[in-house]
């Protein structure tokens, strides 16, 4: 970053966007009234329904900016913008495809062999395909660069061991990008000798266990690989290269609209329930609410313009995280004073089961994807303090 | 924004940077006036940055002008350059012939003065930039409807006061005050329409504080030693640093989302429904963050920040007093809040849904 002022150019939006936004929302309707879907909190990351996700790919709604040889449809990063937005505000089950629309199938572009995109990204863009992230670990988590998985040369390819931990989704994943130590670990170059692999999770030697969370859902995991064999064209990009990847990967992850609309379903219905008789203070807690709201979406869509320029927006990507996050977890805390939050149960009560669900979730927003604290690290490096 | 707006801007911040800087600002503030900043801004016609070519202005874009506001609060400028910007804006609007001098728009967000059989009568509390010799310019109402006066300096009783921030506010009392000018009902121009206005104006402004601010505190934790090393070094301070640079960067993302908003609107004071939410979003955002920020950078700056020499203090008392004019953050967000509620009563939102109001 070379100075401290921030702009953030328009988003370009134009008809065949807007259209495309009244075809998701109607189809979401049509399904939510349906009930093919429970609208629920968090959902890109506690909804897990692969059906759902393929519902989605038939749509064409999945990997819409990827070449058309592959499955995609060459829109704009506006367009999936408007869709991902859309699905997130619905509280759609969208988890089983999320990470490989969002990274995996971007990475895989990016790097991976001209057989892998053409095996897997048009699985991936029909909803059939889903990827895990397979990165933090037992021992390493906010300090990636210290990963134990290792990965040997063997004829033919290369040998996998080592456990990852926290994995979302993987249960229903066909595949995992693993992180693993490739060269000599050298602490005064930490960041090299990783490399990213597409490790298919059938593999033999591969276990993969689902790990209850405190909100109840079982949507991480602990996967064990043991001696897990891929070809050489398993690697993603270049040996050893593995940590750039991520770094790039990151900042893609950091940014969107899922990083500040997680508890969004819960303060619509709240909104909702509370209109015929807002006033006074509820309405300033609303409104500083939605101000706040809607100044990070135009902050995220800035960053998605910054991006569609080819500009590397870290700070910026850091910044949408670290403040969208804890607005996520503001927004509950603050709907307490009008809407208190005791019991589990919601007794048909729609709205107490947002709130109360995501209430027991918030925990997590600060912390996946890298934590608000690594996150100011990168805020303060980009500003020259580090 | 356009090339020719880009380069006005680049011209306004030279001019910016040789002639004004904390020791103008602070000098001002004790009585000494900045003469050579006041005539180079006169000169390069500043003031009428919004008022078209025809009418001997500028002509340039409301976006240009929203940025030179942002720049010139980011030099936290001693002139009432803004004021006179809006006021001549005012004007050109009103179809009212532009001055050269200094003019001030005598409005606080308040009740209008009233006009009756030609002349006015009311009073204004709190109207930035009334200062000696400047022409007063007075929306004012006609049973409802806006028509603009104006007045000389010297025609009105008017009782000088100071911002926090040592900025000329005035009282000016109104009593069946004869006019110098007096326009006929102003079309689409409404009193919500210049309170939205002004409250972005100050908006812009607080972004470009918190910008500066941004600037002076991270300048300064690479500077300034303890424990044997930079501050900005400790984790504790550069969390805080990241904190300011995020309202920053937050504020300036809503205000400029507003901005564009207004742009595209070709009626820039009817306060309609389109200009409404943007333009609220921006001055709640930046109206709350300026708590955030200054109190991060003044914990940052130590007992320096705190002494009037050094000039962090001449942008946290503006964004103070800013942060309350033309609506604070509490008066916005309750606008908001209802507003948003009342849509969604009257089936005014897409499926009954918030999400359509707020994705607008
Ligand atoms: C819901 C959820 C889903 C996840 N999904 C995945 C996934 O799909 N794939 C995957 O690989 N991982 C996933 N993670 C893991 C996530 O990336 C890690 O939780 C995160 O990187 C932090 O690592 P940690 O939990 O080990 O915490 P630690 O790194 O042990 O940190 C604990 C605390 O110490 C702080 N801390 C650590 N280092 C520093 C420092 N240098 N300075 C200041 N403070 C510091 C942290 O900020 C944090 O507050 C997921 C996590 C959650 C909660």
């Amino acid at each position: 970053m070379d100075s401290i002022r921030f702009n953030f150019p328009a988003p370009v939006i134009d008809e065949s966007v807007d259209r495309l936004r009244k075809d998701v929302r109607s189809f979401l309707q049509e399904e939510s009234r349906n009930g093919s879907f429970r609208p629920g909190t968090d959902c890109w990351c506690a909804g897990i329904d692969p059906e759902f996700s393929r519902k989605l790919g038939q749509h064409g709604w999945i990997g819409v900016t990827w070449p058309k040889q592959y499955g995609g449809r060459e829109l704009s990063a506006l367009h999936r913008y408007v869709i991902t937005e859309e699905l997130l505000v619905a509280g759609a089950p969208v988890h089983a495809h999320w990470i490989a629309d969002r990274q995996s199938g971007p990475l895989i572009l990016a790097t991976g062999s001209e057989e892998m995109k053409q095996s897997i990204l048009p699985r991936i863009a029909a909803g059939e395909c889903f990827v895990a992230l397979g990165l933090s670990e037992p021992e390493s988590g906010s300090d990636l660069a210290s990963v134990r998985t290792r990965a040997h040369r063997v004829e033919g390819g290369w040998e996998i061991t080592g456990t990852k931990l926290w994995s979302s989704g993987a249960q229903s994943c066909q595949y995992m990008t693993v992180l693993a130590r490739t060269g000599e670990r050298n602490e005064k170059k930490r960041h090299e000798g990783l490399t990213q692999f597409l490790v298919p999770l059938d593999s033999p030697g591969v276990t993969v266990r689902g790990i209850r969370d405190m909100s109840g859902v079982e949507h991480f995991n602990e996967s064990h690989f043991e001696k897990v064999f891929v070809a050489d064209d398993a690697v993603l990009g270049a040996v050893g290269e593995g940590w750039k990847q991520i770094t790039s990967e990151l900042a893609l992850e950091r940014s969107g609209p899922e990083r500040f609309l997680s508890t969004f379903i819960a303060l619509e219905k709240a909104i909702q329930q509370g209109a015929a008789s807002m006033e006074g203070h509820q309405a300033r807690v609303i409104g500083s609410i939605l101000a706040r709201i809607r100044a990070l979406r135009a902050m995220s869509l800035g960053v998605a313009a910054l991006l569609g320029q080819g500009q590397s927006p870290d700070v910026e990507a850091a910044l949408v995280k670290d403040l969208g996050t804890r607005l996520e977890q503001d927004i509950i805390e603050r709907l307490r004073e009008f809407w208190p939050i005791q019991l589990k149960q919601n007794f048909g009560d729609e709205l107490h089961y947002l709130l109360s669900d995501s209430l027991l979730r918030q925990p997590s927003f600060t912390l996946r994807g890298g934590t608000n604290e690594v996150l100011k690290g990168i805020v303060a490096r980009g500003l020259g303090l580090r | 924004m356009e090339q020719t707006d880009q380069l006005i801007l680049d011209t306004a911040r030279r001019l910016f940077s040789d002639h004004s800087g904390a020791e103008v600002v602070n000098r001002a503030e004790i009585g000494q006036p900045p003469e050579a900043l006041c005539d180079a801004v006169m000169a390069a016609g500043l003031p009428l940055a919004w008022v078209s070519e025809n009418a001997g202005g500028v002509g340039g874009s409301l976006a240009l002008g929203f940025n030179l506001i942002r720049e010139a609060a980011s030099f936290a400028m001693p002139v009432p350059l803004v004021e006179t910007m809006v006021a001549n804006l005012v004007l050109a609007e009103s179809g009212l012939e532009v001055a050269d001098s200094w003019a001030a728009l005598v409005f606080d967000g308040g009740q209008l003065p009233v006009v009756d059989n030609g002349t006015v009568t009311g009073v204004v509390n709190n109207a930035p930039g009334v200062v000696s010799g400047s022409l007063l310019v007075v929306p004012v109402s006609d049973r409802g409807l806006i028509r603009v006066a104006t007045f000389a300096f010297d025609s009105l009783a008017i009782e000088e006061c100071e911002s926090l921030a040592g900025e000329s506010r005035a009282r000016v009392i109104l009593e069946n005050a004869v006019p110098v000018q007096l326009s006929p009902v102003v079309d689409n121009m409404t009193e919500d329409g210049l309170r939205q206005f002004c409250a972005l104006v100050r908006a812009s402004q607080i972004a470009g504080a918190f910008e500066k601010i941004t600037e002076l505190t991270v300048g300064y934790v690479k500077e300034r030693q303890q424990f044997g090393r930079p501050l900005g070094k400790f984790q504790a301070i550069q969390h805080k640093v990241a904190d300011i640079a995020g309202e920053s960067a937050l504020a300036n993302a809503a205000v400029e989302q507003a901005i564009r908003m207004l742009s595209e609107h070709p009626e820039p004071f009817s306060g309609d429904n389109v200009a409404f939410l943007p333009v609220a979003t921006a001055k709640v955002v930046t109206s709350e963050g300026a708590a955030t920020v200054s109190r991060l950078a003044h914990q940052s700056h130590g007992a320096m920040g705190f002494s009037f020499e050094y000039p962090l203090q001449q942008y946290s008392r503006r964004i103070w007093s800013w942060r309350e004019e033309y609506g604070s953050e509490f008066y916005w967000s309750e606008r908001i809040g209802k507003s948003v509620a009342n849509d969604i009563c009257h089936g005014r939102a897409e499926g009954g849904q918030v999400w359509d109001i707020v994705s607008r």
